[in-house]
């Protein structure tokens, strides 16, 4: 169980205490305010599909409203909220794999070369050649990288988010970068003055 | 000085990248509705919640006013045969007053036990009757 992060501390300890005092609503309302985004974003990075995040953030809160009467406070809020929504997108992503090896094997293959041809980006422009790229680490290293961005760059944030120690955090990111590096550097894109003259 | 060039040039790389990815990893922002559609989802949720406790709440009702009645049959039951016990040894004194000078007279010293053979002979007839209109117990030897 990791900690709660420090700035969140005093937020969720209002929050804990609207609890103990029996304010359950008001105290759901106050997660909601602080915690809505941060389900959403992590649910996006989880499952990659807006509609299928959405789903999940919403059936995710639903579960923290019926729980949250029981919470117990032995890991933290934020760790036991990051804990519920991680689980409900990996229901979701496993009922996903379910239904694609479902699916006919030929056809999706079919799509999937007409799609994308192969596993070399085809962007047109260089900011959707580095989105692309992301899309093909590895990925745990993308779910750090994306997740650093989304929450300003906090390592504990996503360290909590991801239920991870901040040391792999750091070590997911390091090797995203070089990884990112590298293949830009292939493409000849890795001079700073290119991204810098692309959008000054 | 080519080391420190190096290092610098390594760090506006790495400068560059992080500012390029922050351009690109933009946060997505809640959409439109959501907090509509989850305040729908609530309520259903809420709703739900609140039908299987009412429920409950109405089985553990109907279960008590059961209880109570079964209760208060047992106690009436118990009543009627304490009264009619009692009822039934007035009535056999009384009869015994009325009849012990008749018989008396008629058998003598035997009165005594005539009067208590026609006890025992009601007393049997009464069993009797009871017997033949108890309740059928299921045939447990008929099954084996």
């Amino acid at each position: 169980m990791q900690p709660a992060p420090a700035d969140a501390a005093p937020q969720d300890r209002d929050i804990v205490a609207l609890l103990q005092s029996g304010a359950r609503e008001r105290a759901f309302e106050q997660l909601l305010a602080r915690y809505q985004g941060k389900l959403y974003r992590l649910c996006c990075t989880l499952l990659r599909d807006p509609t299928a995040a959405e789903d999940a953030a919403q059936e995710s809160l639903v579960r923290i409203w019926k729980a949250l009467a029981s919470y117990d406070g032995r890991a933290s809020l934020s760790t036991w909220i990051y804990t519920i929504t991680r689980n409900r997108c990996l229901t979701a992503l496993e009922r996903r794999r379910e239904l694609s090896s479902l699916s006919d094997a030929a056809t999706e293959a079919e799509v999937e070369a007409l799609s994308h041809g192969s596993d070399e980006p085809q962007a047109t422009d260089d900011y959707a050649l580095l989105r692309e790229l992301i899309e093909l680490l590895p990925e745990r290293y993308r779910r750090t990288l994306t997740l650093f961005y989304y929450e300003d760059r906090s390592i504990d944030e996503v360290a909590n988010m991801l239920g991870m120690p901040e040391g792999t955090v750091k070590t997911n990111l390091h090797r995203a970068r070089a990884a990112l590096t590298e293949q830009l550097r292939r493409r000849g894109l890795d001079d700073p003055r290119h991204w810098l003259e692309v959008h000054p | 000085m080519n080391g420190e060039d190096d290092v610098a040039a390594e760090e506006a790389r790495a400068r560059a990248l992080d500012g390029a990815l922050a351009r690109v990893l933009r946060p997505p922002s809640v959409p439109a509705g959501f907090q509509a559609r989850l305040q729908a989802a609530l309520t259903r949720a809420a709703a739900s919640e609140g039908s299987r406790a009412e429920e409950l709440s109405r089985a553990r009702r109907d279960q008590r006013e059961r209880l109570a009645a079964l209760d208060a049959d047992y106690l009436r039951l118990r009543r009627r045969t304490l009264g009619t016990l009692i009822g039934g040894a007035f009535a056999a004194g009384a009869g015994v007053a009325v009849a012990l000078p008749w018989l008396t007279a008629n058998f003598g010293s035997n009165a005594v036990f005539v009067l208590a053979a026609a006890g025992a002979l009601i007393g049997l007839a009464i069993g009797t009757a009871s017997w033949i209109g108890r309740p059928r117990l299921p045939n447990l030897l008929g099954r084996l």
